[in-house]
């Protein structure tokens, strides 16, 4: 892969171009026309993975572009949003009204081509609007489709959180900006303890804190999961969550030493004591607030928020230069949030799948006697659950150990690498208590009598293959982890090889870019 | 006589984010929260303005402007059909009046 900018980003376009289709193709009054959006939408995810896939990993020197960074970390984001983005449309394949197919499934791919280039960007303002093409059609998609007042209330709730966490977002790379002279992430140099960098970072930790549903901005997460449609929101546990933790990996990288490996992950005193209490907080509130709910997808709600804060435990921990998979944090974090989105996007499906007193599954009632009327569907909630819960043999397992060992063998010298295993141990406890709701799900699909009846609504086949693929990909990777490891440890390979530097690989001439800067600074100084 | 510098921007926005994040809080109505927004936006918009004169001399913060421009511009379109739709199930845009969702 090397040059022409059309050629780099033909998945991103074909995944766009289709959204594009699909919006059209909503719109034609026959029913033919209707209808192919759901096709369109799965063949150009289809065709954007392979054409990913065809072109593999970055060569071992990233190719930096327009602003953007080819590297083996987008290549894995690419993947794997294609991935389960592909389960995310089987799962939405009937819940829509045929008139409204056109702009879902439109949406769907807004957010995935937003999430793929957010891996891409190189630069804060491509940065910034990445997160917003993620964010707003998710803003969208959970007011749609559903006329009842409690979606719209979501909606709106989750609108003006989500608003507002783009402008802090946005004011704190203002001051980024300021501080380092240039949007250019690679070419920017913050020394920790400028004032500047400090509220910049603070203020983007906190924007990013609303995506990743991370304490103290959690407070939206159950409302806006109970609001939206079921599937929706198994799409709203993946899609922003990857595009927060994708834009706090590269906030971090900010911080760190060109010989990141040698010198070790460098988190300066404020933005580790930041995160190492929202990490601790949000653990701790997802799953002590979760015990609390009668209602599944608020129960679910508050796992998401606690799943966040095992990831910025891993975050902490970070890449260490030897040790193998067990004490690379990165690559923790980077299988751990695939592993969620399929587990939590399994769970969702099974509640989009049952019917209960007229309506979609919801309360714990609901459940109740599923695995006599329906065993199927309970096996499948069962194994996403025990996933979440972290049972082996499923990916939830091996998960959880790469985050927590990582922590754990971390072995930073003093305080630093105390407070990890401190933050570890505070992570294996908040796993016993999650226990307490998860198996409260399964106890009541397979020991409760039946109080509503619940059925598996008929000709679903679409979401039916999608939860039949999530389940799978838990089975598999828990049995198997070593295939998505190794690919979550190609960011990481990536470090050892020596520091990028901007490669204007397809310009005439090695550096226009740099000479037009300086002539135009020299007239303003004079 | 006093200069106006980099300072009295970056107060300024200060002052703006506080706004909008007061006007967020206080306002129960939905475009007055929208409005509020629209000021924290505009805070950051004045932050990189003012940084790309006094602090770069170049031209690219003031082109994230632009960029944080559209972006309020679009956020604004789907603020309004998301008002519209609460509206036709409320009769109102009053915030507190959804309060269906809790827990």
């Amino acid at each position: 892969m090397n040059g022409d900018l059309f050629t780099l980003l033909a998945p991103e376009l074909i995944v766009i171009g289709g959204a594009v289709l699909a919006l059209l193709l909503g719109l034609g009054a026959s029913p033919g026309a209707r209808s192919a959006p759901r096709a369109l939408a799965l063949l150009s995810v289809f065709a954007a993975f392979l054409v990913t896939w065809y072109y593999g990993p970055s060569p071992a020197k990233p190719l930096e572009l327009a602003g953007m960074r080819f590297d083996s970390l987008a290549y894995y984001i690419r993947l794997i949003a294609l991935s389960v983005g592909a389960l995310v449309l089987l799962v939405h394949w009937h819940l829509p009204h045929p008139a409204e197919r056109g702009d879902v499934f439109a949406m769907i791919l807004f957010s995935l081509a937003g999430i793929m280039l957010t891996s891409l960007a190189n630069d804060l303002v491509l940065l910034f609007l990445t997160i917003e093409l993620v964010s707003i059609p998710t803003y969208i998609l959970v007011s749609i489709g559903r006329s009842d007042i409690r979606a719209q209330e979501a909606g709106l709730k989750y609108f003006f959180l989500g608003t507002l966490s783009a402008a802090l977002l946005v004011y704190g790379f203002s001051f980024l900006y300021g501080a380092a002279g240039t949007t250019n992430l690679s070419r920017m140099q913050l020394s920790p303890a400028g004032g500047f960098v400090t509220i910049g970072l603070l203020l983007a930790f906190a924007g990013v804190a609303f995506k990743i549903a991370a304490a103290p901005f959690h407070v939206y997460a159950a409302d806006v999961y109970q609001g939206a449609a079921a599937p929706v929101t198994g799409l709203l546990g993946f899609f922003p969550k990857v595009a927060g933790f994708v834009a706090l990996i590269k906030l971090l990288f900010l911080m760190q030493p060109s010989d990141l490996l040698t010198a070790g992950w460098n988190m300066p005193g404020a933005a580790f004591v930041f995160l190492w209490v929202v990490a601790a907080a949000t653990m701790t509130l997802g799953n002590v607030l979760g015990l609390m709910q009668t209602n599944v997808k608020r129960m679910l709600a508050y796992s998401s928020i606690a799943h966040s804060g095992y990831m910025l435990v891993a975050l902490l921990a970070g890449p260490v230069a030897s040790g193998g998979p067990l004490r690379d944090g990165l690559s923790a974090m980077l299988f751990y949030i695939v592993v969620y989105g399929i587990m939590n996007l399994g769970a969702f499906a099974v509640l989009a799948l049952i019917q209960a007193r007229g309506r979609p599954a919801e309360e714990l009632d609901d459940l109740a006697g599923l695995g006599r009327r329906e065993p199927l569907a309970a096996l499948a909630l069962a194994i996403c659950v025990f996933s979440l819960m972290g049972l082996p043999p499923t990916a939830g397992f091996f998960a959880k150990v790469y985050v927590f060992s990582a922590a754990i063998s971390n072995g930073a010298a003093g305080w630093h690498g105390l407070s990890l295993i401190v933050l570890a141990v505070i992570g294996l406890i908040n796993s016993a208590i999650a226990a307490g709701y998860y198996l409260r799900i399964v106890a009541t699909c397979y020991l409760r009598e039946p109080v509503a009846e619940p059925i598996a609504e008929p000709r679903t086949a679409g979401i039916r293959l999608g939860l039949l693929g999530c389940c799978i990909a838990i089975l598999v990777i828990g049995v198997w982890p070593g295939g998505l490891l190794y690919m979550s440890r190609l960011p990481f390979y990536d470090l050892s090889a020596p520091p990028a530097v901007a490669t204007h690989s397809n310009a005439q001439s090695p550096e226009p870019a740099e000479t037009t800067e300086q002539v135009y600074a020299k007239e303003m100084n004079s | 006589m006093l200069t106006i510098g980099l300072t009295h921007y970056l107060i300024l926005a200060a002052f703006m984010f506080c706004c909008g994040l007061y006007v967020m809080t206080i306002k129960r109505n939905a475009v007055g929260i929208l409005i509020g927004v629209e000021l924290i936006l505009n805070a950051a918009s004045l932050n990189l303005v003012a940084f790309s004169r006094y602090k770069t001399g170049l031209l690219d913060g003031q082109i994230v402007a632009l960029f944080v421009i559209v972006l309020a511009a679009a956020e604004a379109a789907i603020a309004i059909a998301i008002f519209v739709n609460y509206y036709n199930n409320l009769a109102t845009i009053d915030v507190d009046r959804g309060d269906s969702l809790n827990g």
